[in-house]
């Protein structure tokens, strides 16, 4: 008797051709994730076999798997020779003490000498006589004990199919460049990128030393839950100290916001370019803030060729909080430590911003040599 | 780096480190074990309590409790001692204690804050009138660690006995102790010292407790060390240091604190004061000047500072949900002013060169701030 995990793979068979692919990048992660541990990794068909693991790894193993995507499902149980002897002594081992129960049966092999219903009867009949604290129940049973026959001559029991992350493995849906601010929104949508299957890079802004080193400490540590799951080696930062101090110096106070996510987008489309990175990601919502109007998303939009996906825009706060909590970065978002330094936040931001107006302010600054002065400033902060 | 944040932490002593080594390699046993290796931890924990009194105290009337920090002891004071109706503090003193009476309100005792004046002292004919004959504790902080102004606690602690003699008195002396005169007369109870401020090292403190003033609920139980009243493991390697530390800080304490009189002085008088605004009162504390930058952010002015190879510290974090110092702001100053606070503290390492080159960093910060 072996103690296995099952993982079970979520969109890969629509694949069709690519299917290979697909699996070859889902088996990779599946790798990555269990780094460090003890373990196997065995592919049977349409689901992998997690083997050879010490038992105290078990709990670890399972929330490293409940995090990478493209896994439909998981299991953790037995493998065991296929005559009901073996099948029994798992399913005893996995059935528990006492409440009403069922026993479900799925046979690949369709060679077996027993029909799917019958080994269901047998085992449970003999669960039954080994404990009487049992009974069955096939409609609302509090607990199903699931066998599956496989064609090599093995069995797997197991308790309880746990609902994976589900999307596609990341990676197999090109690479983005999150810009990852302290706050609780662009970590999830990072995620929800990375869910669709997309390789995620982290790039940070700051204003030191108007904002502090604590700031930057929580944002290495959001990449570092976020990467669990949507992958990445560092976070990129780029100090735009300077260019905060110009625009206050010299523009129009209402657009401060305005004028900086304007460079912020610059900057990101030419790391994103170094990086490889094929479109920009933040987590923007529309109207949660001045700077989050149609009017100053298009300004944004309007110095970049690359796209800009902005997964969260049509969520309320109070659900992108949800998410948050679900992926863990929450409790780090709301640490008290600002990323933005009141000192350059203009009492009345404009809100719906004229693009006019806007590049008639931005012509007050040399934009150009301040993206270059930026991005000499760009430094790269290991996650791992 | 020329450290000037010496009211937060001070570089510990080598002389000290060096003498109390022994207990770190040598002679590590537990103070409690009864064979000899024990028993001379146990006597160098017993030396270093005599010495610590005699620092400032009539070691007959008083004796010492350790712990392992200001805030611990802080807290053994104000949750042993104000246990009935109600406690009388002031707007001014460490998070330490003003947290701890804060607290006492859900434990059924009514915390009593007396306001400062603009310097940080605290308002003592305001804080009489809270006392009454309900009055089970007084706590007044001895040096405040914002303004460095000193308050007169003895003549405080007279009053409020002559007001309430049933009233315990207790002072949060960290910032005092091994760098102001003290002596601890017959009206204060119970005084809280701490190590790392005087070049020992951190995790070490100590309360003076007057013996007349009864046994203090301990607030650690266990093996039953410091009498009963603070049990555990004592830090002899911890207290060795703090005793030796304070061996040499009252050594040279007058002549340490004339001489610093003068380099606080010179640091204020070298500071633009077209930028900076002085919060410090001139009979305070010579190891604390604080001074506001108007207008601007003293958090970022200190990591400006800090690239420039001195540290100081500040009143203020850039923190929407809490911006501003809770002690400076009871003394009555405006947002301006709350924002821009530096806190410039010293120690006998200090020399005048240090103070010329980071009052010029502070002016040159102070120039820079926001890219003007």
């Amino acid at each position: 008797m072996e103690k296995v995990i099952i993982v079970r793979y979520a969109e890969i068979h629509l694949k069709g051709k690519n299917r290979g692919y697909f699996e070859r990048v889902f088996c990779v992660n599946l790798e990555k994730a269990l780094k460090g541990i003890r373990h196997e990794l065995r592919r049977t068909s349409g689901r992998y076999l997690i083997a050879a693991f010490d038992d105290l790894d078990a709990e670890e193993i399972l929330s490293r798997i409940s995090r990478v995507f493209g896994v439909h499902s998981y299991s953790i149980g037995y493998r065991v020779p296929s005559d009901l002897d073996s099948v029994f002594a798992a399913a005893r081992i996995v059935c528990p003490q006492a409440g009403t129960f069922k026993v479900e049966t799925h046979r690949a092999d369709k060679r077996y000498p027993m029909t799917s219903i019958e080994i269901s009867a047998a085992i449970g009949g003999k669960l039954l006589d080994a404990n009487p604290a049992l009974k069955v129940d096939v409609h609302a049973p509090q607990h199903t004990v699931y066998l599956d026959i496989r064609e090599e001559g093995t069995a797997l029991v197991f308790g309880a199919f746990e609902e994976g992350a589900g999307g596609m493995p990341v990676g197999t849906s090109s690479k983005g460049l999150l810009l990852i601010s302290g706050g609780i929104d662009s970590p999830v949508a990072g995620y929800m990128m990375a869910k669709r299957g997309m390789d995620v890079e982290y790039l940070h802004f700051h204003s030191y030393p108007y904002t502090n080193e604590q700031a930057k400490d929580k944002v290495v540590e959001l990449a570092r839950i976020l990467s669990r799951y949507a992958g990445g080696e560092s976070l990129a930062t780029v100090k735009v100290t300077h260019i905060q101090e110009e625009i206050h110096k010299k523009c129009a106070p209402e657009l401060n916001v305005t004028l900086l996510r304007r460079f912020m987008f610059r900057i990101a489309e030419r790391v994103a370019k170094r990086k490889g990175a094929k479109c920009l990601i933040t987590g923007e919502s529309l109207g949660q803030v001045a700077s989050q109007t149609m009017e100053g998303i298009a300004s944004s939009n309007a110095v970049v060729t690359l796209p800009v996906f902005r997964p969260l825009i049509g969520f309320d706060k109070e659900e992108i909080i949800v998410r948050a909590k679900k992926i863990g970065t929450f409790d780090t978002s709301v640490l008290p430590y600002e990323d933005c330094c009141t000192v350059f936040l203009p009492e009345f931001p404009a809100i719906k911003p004229k693009l006019s107006f806007i590049e008639e302010e931005e012509k007050k600054l040399d934009v150009e040599a301040l993206v270059e002065e930026a991005l000499t400033t760009l430094e790269r902060i290991s996650i791992h | 780096m020329i450290y000037l944040d010496n009211a937060a932490t001070t570089r510990p002593s080598e002389g000290a480190l060096a003498r109390a080594e022994h207990y770190l390699t040598q002679c590590f046993y537990n103070p409690s074990a009864l064979y000899h290796g024990g028993i001379e931890a146990h006597r160098m924990i017993t030396d270093a309590r005599r010495v610590l009194l005699s620092c400032i105290a009539d070691s007959s009337s008083y004796d010492l409790i350790f712990t392992s920090c200001g805030t611990e002891a802080d807290n053994q004071a104000i949750f042993g001692a104000g246990r009935r109706g109600n406690v009388v503090t002031t707007a001014g003193e460490h998070a330490a204690v003003y947290e701890s009476c804060k607290e006492l309100k859900n434990r059924g005792v009514e915390p009593r804050f007396a306001p400062l004046r603009a310097d940080g002292s605290v308002d003592v004919v305001a804080l009489l009138s809270l006392v009454d004959d309900k009055t089970s504790l007084v706590s007044v902080i001895h040096v405040s660690n914002e303004t460095g102004a000193v308050n007169d606690i003895a003549a405080i602690a007279k009053l409020v006995k002559q007001k309430n003699p049933r009233t315990v008195f207790h002072s949060d002396g960290v910032q005092a102790f091994g760098k102001i005169p003290v002596r601890l007369t017959k009206e204060i109870d119970l005084y809280t010292v701490s190590a790392h401020k005087i070049g020992a090292l951190k995790g070490t403190g100590a309360l003076f407790r007057r013996k007349t003033c009864g046994t203090l609920p301990p607030y650690l139980y266990g093996g039953g060390q410091e009498g009963g009243m603070r049990s555990g493991t004592e830090n002899v390697f911890g207290i060795s240091c703090f005793r030796y530390a304070a061996e040499e800080k009252f050594a040279t304490l007058a002549q340490d604190g004339s001489r610093l009189a003068d380099v606080k002085e010179l640091m204020w008088q070298q500071l633009d004061h077209k930028l900076f605004s002085r919060i410090s009162p001139s009979d305070g504390s010579p190891y604390i000047l604080t001074v506001s930058a108007r207008g601007k952010r003293g958090e970022a002015l200190q990591r400006m500072l800090w690239d420039k190879d001195v540290a100081v510290g500040t009143g203020s974090a850039c923190n929407s949900k809490k911006p501003h110092s809770r002690v400076l702001e009871a003394c009555g100053y405006e947002d301006d002013v709350l924002s821009g606070i530096l806190r410039v503290s010293f120690s006998p390492r200090t020399t005048e060169e240090d103070v010329r080159i980071a009052a010029e960093a502070m002016n040159e910060a102070a120039r820079q701030f926001g890219g003007l």
